[in-house]
């Protein structure tokens, strides 16, 4: 799994690849975290939360979506993004976690938002692949 | 050169500095960029012009959707987009909108001369960064709770005013006097409400920044002498918006707008344009949130005026009153707000989307504050670090033009990630400081991705607002200090 930072003119976009849906997930939100911080310490605590939604793009932008509030809430950069996606009845369900790393021991800036601007999420033979815009 | 072709969309020219985009296949109406060859050339260069196209195909659009002449590529609708939709038979967009709801700026005077700070730079950049809070996780002027968050979001300045934040004056100087009076903080999120508790009075990171500048030029004495500028006097500029709480409002709303009225969207080339159909009960939500957040956006500016009014104080050693520390003005640049607009000869209600543009009502119209209204509203146009930024005044030709509005900055040119690999933080401070421009900020990485040689030029872009007669140019201000998260 991993991530790369793309080019745009006013934001950041993050291209992800996986060989897991699982896997990719947590490489765009390990990407959203590079964008706002470079040196990322050791410290901090895991924690978990949990998104629903009723298809994938949407399960991504709801994922991605909370991983920006628990940090604002939390007060921690969400790094090490551990992901399980799941089908359901319904729709999607996704259990994260993530290390909370606390905001006052870092120098980073802010990603306001995930957007669905451009967003991909598709499959190939090997890999699952994601793209997302981020706006800064 | 009477059309531009630009990897495929060709822009015909109707005038000098407007270019069309005819209409064709799904758009509703043709689109129009307002530039000289030289910001087209660069408008060019990314999606901004598809974009464009897109935003035509929003149901109800009037007359045609307009690239300002700083507009660049954004998510959906492009930064320095105007749009004029049918507030009966349209529909209102949150991705139109933007994230940073009421993202914008304010400039408050001085009577201090550039003589009169020269010596206390250095002490004046480092009070402002140690006193407003700034960058990821810095906290607000003030901590509160979600009931006061409640008041903000209903009230606006009158908040600022009751807890002693604000003067009667900020408010007759404020767009709205500080308060949307269509705010409904019953429909804004605890997700929402829970993120803007902690950031009431902070500037946030990225392209954000609270700068002293001093008047460098002036234009138009006239209109300069009614906004109370003159040559060599200081000025502050804050630039910042609703923080996380109006990012909340639109990542939520446009989620909820995908999932009520999927039929609307199917319709629309791009997914973040998802709109609520004009009259649906998700389209007075989405708008009652909105004039919330922009509520929130107008006491975050206002605390944080509040605050530096505070350090100029121990700095100089005076009350801010001696210094005549007043408000200018405040324009939003990402909102939407319902005005009336001629449209082939009837009046009818529009909301109006700019996204990176800002309203510039010319004098004589009802909206602009009494204090203004013989010469029209201003309009504050901040440049990068390096180039300075503008006062104008809402142009004669801007609501047969434009819906009413301008440009909103000098427009970015180059990517985040590519101006970190050309700019190094502290090479461009030391620079600036060439410049005797005094720069703090959180990380050296902002400071490098908002360096001067990543925005377009500003001059040409005011210079075409002008020509327009959308926005005329009366002052114009370089910085002295500039303190970013």
């Amino acid at each position: 799994m991993s991530f790369e930072l793309r080019e745009h003119t006013a934001d950041v976009a993050v291209a992800a690849d996986g060989k897991t849906l699982d896997a990719t997930f947590g490489a765009v939100a390990d990407g959203l975290a590079a964008a706002m911080c470079e040196t990322i310490p050791d410290d901090g605590d895991r924690f978990s939360f949990a998104v629903q939604a009723e298809n994938r793009e949407a399960l991504l932008y709801e994922y991605l979506a909370d991983c920006i509030y628990q940090r604002d809430v939390r007060g921690v950069l969400p790094v090490e993004n551990r992901v399980v996606v799941d089908r359901t009845d319904d729709g999607w369900q996704l259990d994260a976690s993530a290390r909370g790393v606390p905001l006052g021991t870092i120098d980073a800036r802010e990603v306001k938002a995930v957007t669905y601007s451009e967003m991909r999420i598709e499959r190939d033979d090997e890999s699952w692949n994601a793209y997302v815009v981020f706006d800064v | 050169m009477d059309t531009y072709d630009a990897d495929g969309i060709t822009l015909e020219r109707v005038e000098e500095y407007i270019w069309e985009i005819p209409q064709e296949g799904e758009m509703n109406t043709p689109a129009r960029v307002l530039a000289s060859e030289e910001l087209l050339d660069q408008i060019a260069d990314d999606k901004t012009l598809q974009q464009l196209k897109n935003s035509t195909q929003l149901p109800g659009v009037q007359q045609h959707a307009i690239c300002m002449p700083d507009g660049h590529q954004g998510y959906g609708f492009p930064v320095g987009g105007v749009a004029g939709i049918d507030a009966e038979e349209g529909c209102i967009s949150p991705g139109a909108v933007g994230f940073d709801i009421n993202c914008g700026v304010r400039m408050m005077t001085t009577n201090l001369s550039y003589d009169d700070v020269q010596g206390h730079e250095e002490e004046l950049v480092e009070s402002l960064f140690a006193n407003v809070p700034s960058g990821l996780g810095g906290g607000g002027v003030v901590e509160s709770d979600v009931e006061t968050v409640e008041e903000i979001l209903d009230r606006g300045v009158e908040w600022a005013l009751d807890e002693g934040h604000a003067v009667e004056d900020d408010l007759a100087h404020c767009e709205d006097e500080g308060r949307r009076p269509d705010a409904d903080p019953a429909v804004v999120s605890q997700k929402a409400k829970d993120r803007g508790k902690n950031q009431i009075g902070s500037l946030g990171s990225g392209n954000h920044f609270l700068e002293v500048q001093r008047v460098t030029d002036v234009f138009r004495e006239g209109v300069a002498d009614s906004y109370g500028l003159s040559a060599d006097q200081i000025v502050v500029l804050i630039h910042c918006g609703s923080r996380g709480l109006g990012h909340q409002v639109c990542t939520e709303y446009t989620r909820e707008v995908e999932q009520a009225h999927p039929e609307l969207l199917d319709q629309l080339p791009d997914k973040e344009l998802a709109a609520a159909p004009a009259g649906s009960q998700l389209a007075e939500e989405y708008y009652g949130a909105m004039c919330a957040a922009i509520n929130y956006a107008w006491v975050n500016r206002q605390l944080i005026m509040d605050r530096t009014r505070q350090v100029f104080e121990r700095v100089f050693d005076r009350s801010w009153e001696e210094m005549e520390m007043n408000l200018l003005y405040d324009v939003a640049h990402n909102i939407a707000k319902k005005e009336d607009h001629e449209i082939d000869g009837e009046e009818r209600e529009l909301y109006v989307h700019r996204k990176g543009a800002t309203r510039a009502f010319p004098a004589g119209h009802e909206e602009v504050p009494r204090a203004y209204r013989d010469v029209g509203q201003p309009v504050i146009i901040p440049g990068s670090m390096g180039a300075g930024s503008y006062v104008l005044r809402g142009g004669e030709s801007s609501m047969e033009t434009t819906f009413g509005s301008t440009a909103h900055g000098a427009g970015r040119t180059m990517s985040r990630t590519q101006a970190k690999d050309e700019f190094w933080g502290e090479d461009v401070q030391d620079e600036l400081r060439g410049q005797k421009v005094y720069v703090k900020a959180q990380s050296g990485a902002t400071v490098a991705e908002e360096a001067p040689g990543v925005y377009k030029d500003v001059d040409e872009v005011v210079r075409v607002s002008d020509e327009l007669g959308i926005g005329d140019t009366v002052a114009r201000t370089f910085p002295v200090c500039n303190i970013k998260g």
